[in-house]
């Protein structure tokens, strides 16, 4: 069908005035793709292979300064590192394995801690577990390790399909009659049929062309702080196990926090609306937190960042000859920012291959996919919202630890709970039905039964009983 | 020092964070060049020059104006310096060398043929009443010279020879060192106010004393004009000539009489240089060198380039009698020799091999083993040692200054950085400043910190040589060519700017908190400022930083 389409066009393409290029990709037409995190790598593998399934021979340049083989913030890309297992299934459809040396460590459980006890989630049956990688080549300073930065074995992949890697900065990038100017650091300068930016919101590029064309906003961001903890992998195995541990701690503004262990290290990730020092202060001290380190104390830090992620879309993602993908465009608030970046790498080349490079092409078949992603992070602030009156009451905090613990503890029982919590965390699941399920009236009266439950003196002594004793035989 | 915001930091987090500041280290480049020279910078503008707003001739301009602060004789230096700037270039191990030497001789000849003007001095009041008096004209003299005529004084300059120049005149062969060249930069030079006086000789046409009296200031640039004896049978008597003495003589033009078989004693640059001048007059060529090839003092390339000229060496071999028949040269006598134990700077002493001797049948013999001063004329000056003992920056008593190989052998550049030392200290006795000192010490780069992999591969540009044919066939001319300036554009961009900024922009696109500001009129090297109020601690920008500019502030400060 794509193909009647595509003929189609041709057809209507060629009649057309000669004066101004055609908005289409033709044989030798030039991409620049700015930025070569996952969203670059997979826009130029996604445009080579469509191009080339159209018998169309279009030249990608991939725009990357960094090397991802330097360890620690030079080569990184700043997050948390977590590839959900409905994401690592999507990929391989699309013929991208995930190598054992680029998956630091198999998630197979999530472990909540909150105040009121802790309450280890079973990996769902449908999902076996979710991959953690190295978005770098490991924190600083780290040891040679025979792994692989995921976003360096994306690139690589795209450069294997015929992308070319230019490793030079973009400074600015500008329209030009029918062309796009890309203008490097070095003074190089090169014109272009399509840019398509994918630079992410921790780079000033997006600040630089919003206020030099007033043509669109750029992404509202906000600040999070991502480190890692060397303990080596003995420690970590005894520790925290292949567990992702949650906090639901009562600390305002801070909406996520996640300790995930990955070969020696573990990262701490820390989401929410601007991540400060106070925050950081009242989350160190936490009990719940130290208790998860051996002795109870937080370790020293290997690596860390303050990298800031995209809160709000930029608006629009497109215009003509240029389109804004992953973190630069429309991306799932606080979660799954690789899976957003795949979507929206595979819609933006999908619409340059099929349709053209068009701002109309783009509102026409790149647009909805944003706008469904807008759409449902709304939801997400509803949902993250309640997580946010849950962290501030001791009550729902009881009853929700309840009706876990509960479920996990009975294989027969329907996971109503269980699987909320675990889509919230592993972004796996959009926000949407994550929120249609709590309308559930079985979930509900579940919850309900569980808050009264949980509230009652007896309904303490189940909960998070085993994991404390199990640490306390750790710290021997 | 830390800022009020990381000093309300949680202790947790103050333990790890590392906050950038900017610092200008020591480029390789710099440290390892004799007279210091600022190569980053004046590369930095050729590279640089569209990001500070200047057209490719400007830059050029304002590079040679900022070489010439230290060194008044780049056309020269250029074409002659064996560039031990270009050893530790941390491109070498990349894809080679920046061609610093090239680009001097470049940026020499490019002022030559614009005829641009010696730089003065920016802090110089213009005019001083103090006469200085210059003994020599080598590159030690023209350099102090310079650089007081450049603060303002009267400088006169008295040279033996008609032509001034001293060593670069009368021991460069034409082929390395085109008079034409050096004539346009010591007569540039002269242009400021030095008079030069031509055909004196100290202790001959005037007394030392007397010039004492005459100037406020004295410098001695003697140069080592007396060339040592092999000491054996033989030596004295026609066909055996110093190698300085035969180098001048074919400077010179005076008609001299090359043997046709030539042995060369010696493995420095004069004994090479004198060899391939002896291959221009036809001669077979025999250079003879008592310890290995290794440990030639040599330059490499020329010894090379010898070779190629059909030069031939013969190692471990030491001269013991030179056997006559009459007047005329029979053969040489040689003594192998094997090499024996390390000397106190390291090279392994030659000892005789004992038995085993050779002859050698040749019909001329230079000599070309080591120089001294000739101190015919300056006895008040001497004390008996080889060398003159000077301070470090080249004082040897009041009033009295002295810099070149008068102070001990060296590279042409380190006599102009001596030159130029000592007219920075006279300088400022003169006016009653602070002695200027040492440089202020500078942190070398780290290593590792400057991230080579960041700089785009460019292979490091081919030098411009004539064929090899013609080397011998029009021997006067010079073998190496100047760059194009296209070529010195390119060649100046793949500096790595070791320790100093370059704008390639990585720490302003990636710095989290904002941090990096554009100064609105940026110069070369001085493009950014950092808030150090706004720095988060992440590190981010000095990892990325690719020439270890940015580093980690001390946090105990």
């Amino acid at each position: 069908m794509k193909m009647a389409e595509k003929l189609q066009q041709l057809g209507e393409r060629v009649p057309k005035r000669q004066q101004s290029l055609p908005k289409t990709l033709q044989d030798g037409s030039r991409i620049a793709v700015i930025g070569a995190g996952p969203a670059g790598s997979m826009f130029s593998y996604f445009v080579i292979n469509m191009a080339e399934a159209m018998g169309l021979d279009v030249a990608v340049e991939m725009f990357e300064p960094r090397h991802f083989c330097h360890r620690g913030p030079a080569g990184c890309n700043h997050c948390g590192g977590i590839v959900s297992e409905s994401l690592v299934q999507r990929l391989a459809t699309e013929g991208i394995m995930l190598p054992d040396d680029v998956v630091q460590r198999g998630i197979e459980s999530y472990t909540l801690h909150m105040d009121v006890g802790d309450v280890e989630i079973a990996t769902p049956l449908m999902e076996k577990r979710i991959a953690a990688v190295y978005r770098g080549n490991g924190p600083r300073n780290s040891e040679p390790l025979d792994t692989c930065s995921f976003d360096r074995y994306l690139l690589e992949l795209a450069q294997q399909k015929g992308a070319t890697v230019v490793h030079r900065l973009v400074t600015d990038v500008h329209r030009e009659d029918d062309h796009m100017c890309v203008h490097c650091a070095d003074q190089y300068s090169q014109n272009y049929d399509l840019v398509v930016l994918a630079t992410g919101v921790n780079s000033r590029l997006m600040e630089t062309l919003e206020s030099q064309t007033q043509e669109f906003q750029r992404p509202g961001r906000t600040k999070t702080f991502i480190c890692e903890f060397l303990l080596g992998r003995k420690v970590i195995r005894e520790t925290f196990g292949p567990s992702m541990h949650v906090f639901l701690l009562d600390i305002p503004r801070l909406e996520f926090a996640a300790l995930i262990p990955k070969g020696d290290y573990v990262t701490l990730c820390l989401l929410g609306d601007d991540i400060n020092d106070e925050l950081m202060e009242r989350f160190f001290n936490s009990p719940e937190v130290r208790n998860c380190f051996p002795g109870g104390t937080i370790p020293a830090q290997a690596c860390h960042c303050y990298p800031r992620i995209n809160i709000k879309a930029a608006r629009p993602a497109y215009g003509d000859r240029l389109v804004f993908i992953g973190d630069s465009g429309a991306t799932r608030l606080f979660k799954d920012g690789i899976g957003a970046a795949y979507r929206t790498a595979k819609a933006a080349a999908k619409t340059v291959v099929f349709h053209g490079v068009s701002a109309e092409n783009f509102k026409a078949h790149y647009a909805p996919l944003c706008r469904a992603i807008n759409n449902d992070n709304q939801m997400g602030k509803v949902v993250f919202g309640f997580g946010s009156l849950v962290q501030k009451s001791r009550f729902a905090r009881r009853g929700i630890l309840r009706m876990t613990a509960n479920e996990q503890n009975q294989s027969d029982r329907p996971k109503r709970m269980s699987g909320v919590l675990w889509d919230l965390f592993s972004g796996s699941a959009p926000y949407t039905d994550v929120f249609l399920r709590t309308l559930h009236p079985a979930y509900l009266g579940s919850l309900f039964w569980n808050l009264l439950a949980g509230n009652l003196p007896a309904g303490m002594i189940r909960n998070g009983h085993g994991r404390s004793e199990e640490r306390n035989h750790v710290e021997h | 020092m830390s800022s009020t915001k990381s000093s309300a930091a949680s202790p947790v987090k103050q333990a790890f964070q590392i906050y950038a500041q900017q610092a200008e280290k020591l480029p390789p480049c710099q440290a390892q060049c004799a007279n210091s020279g600022d190569i980053r910078g004046w590369l930095g503008i050729i590279a640089q020059h569209e990001k500070v707003g200047l057209t490719l001739d400007e830059a050029y301009d304002k590079a040679w104006e900022k070489l010439t602060e230290l060194n008044p004789l780049p056309a020269t230096i250029g074409r002659i310096c064996p560039h031990p700037c270009e050893d530790r270039c941390a491109r070498r191990d990349k894809d080679g060398a920046v061609s610093v030497n090239a680009l001097e001789r470049f940026l020499g000849d490019w002022a030559i043929s614009r005829s641009l003007p010696l730089p003065l001095a920016k802090m110089s009041s213009g005019q001083e009443a103090e006469s200085i008096g210059v003994i020599g004209s080598g590159p030690a003299s023209l350099s102090f010279a310079y650089q007081m005529a450049r603060r303002g004084y009267p400088v006169t300059m008295y040279e033996k020879h008609h032509l001034p120049g001293g060593m670069l005149r009368h021991a460069i062969p034409d082929y390395r060192l085109p008079r034409e060249i050096l004539d346009a930069e010591i007569e540039r030079l002269l242009n400021l106010r030095i008079s030069l006086v031509r055909n004196v000789e100290i202790g001959h046409d005037i007394v030392f004393d007397e010039l004492r009296d005459r100037h406020s200031l004295l410098f001695l640039g003697l140069g080592a004009q007396a060339a040592s004896e092999l000491g054996i049978p033989g030596e004295k008597g026609p066909g055996v000539i110093s190698g300085i003495a035969y180098l001048r003589q074919r400077k010179q033009r005076i008609a001299l009489q090359t043997g046709k078989t030539v042995a060369v004693v010696g493995g420095g640059n004069t004994a090479i240089d004198a060899a391939r001048s002896a291959r221009r007059e036809g001669a077979q060529v025999l250079l003879l060198y008592r310890r290995s090839e290794e440990q030639m003092p040599a330059v490499a390339q020329e010894v090379e380039d010898a070779k190629t000229e059909g030069v031939r060496f013969r190692f471990l071999v030491s001269p013991t009698r030179i056997v006559r028949d009459g007047d005329a040269i029979r053969h040489i006598e040689l003594q192998k020799m094997q090499l024996g134990e390390a000397d106190e700077q390291g090279r392994r002493r030659p000892i005789p091999v004992i038995g085993q001797t050779q002859k050698l049948p040749v019909d001329m013999v230079i000599v070309a083993v080591s120089q001294a001063p000739d101190w015919h004329g300056i006895e008040p000056m001497h004390d008996g040692y080889r060398w003159l003992r000077t301070e470090d920056d080249g004082k040897l008593e009041d009033n009295i200054w002295a810099g070149g190989d008068d102070r001990g052998p060296g590279i042409a550049s380190k006599a102009i950085a001596q030159g130029r030392l000592a007219a920075e200290a006279a300088h400022a006795e003169l006016r009653g400043e602070p002695h200027p000192g040492e440089l202020p010490a500078r942190k070398a780069v780290r290593a590792g910190a400057v991230k080579s992999d960041y700089y785009r591969d460019q292979q490091r540009g081919c030098r411009e040589r004539r064929p090899e044919g013609e080397w011998l066939s029009q021997p006067e001319l010079e073998i190496d060519r100047t760059i194009s300036s296209e070529q010195a554009r390119q060649e100046a961009a793949r500096c790595m700017s070791c320790g100093l900024c370059f704008d390639c922009q990585q720490c302003f696109m990636y710095c989290n908190a904002g941090g990096f500001a554009r100064i609105a009129e940026p110069g070369p090297g001085n493009y950014f400022t950092l808030e150090l109020d706004v720095c988060e601690g992440c590190s981010k920008c000095i990892e990325v930083c690719p020439c270890g500019y940015l580093e980690a502030r001390d946090s105990s400060v």
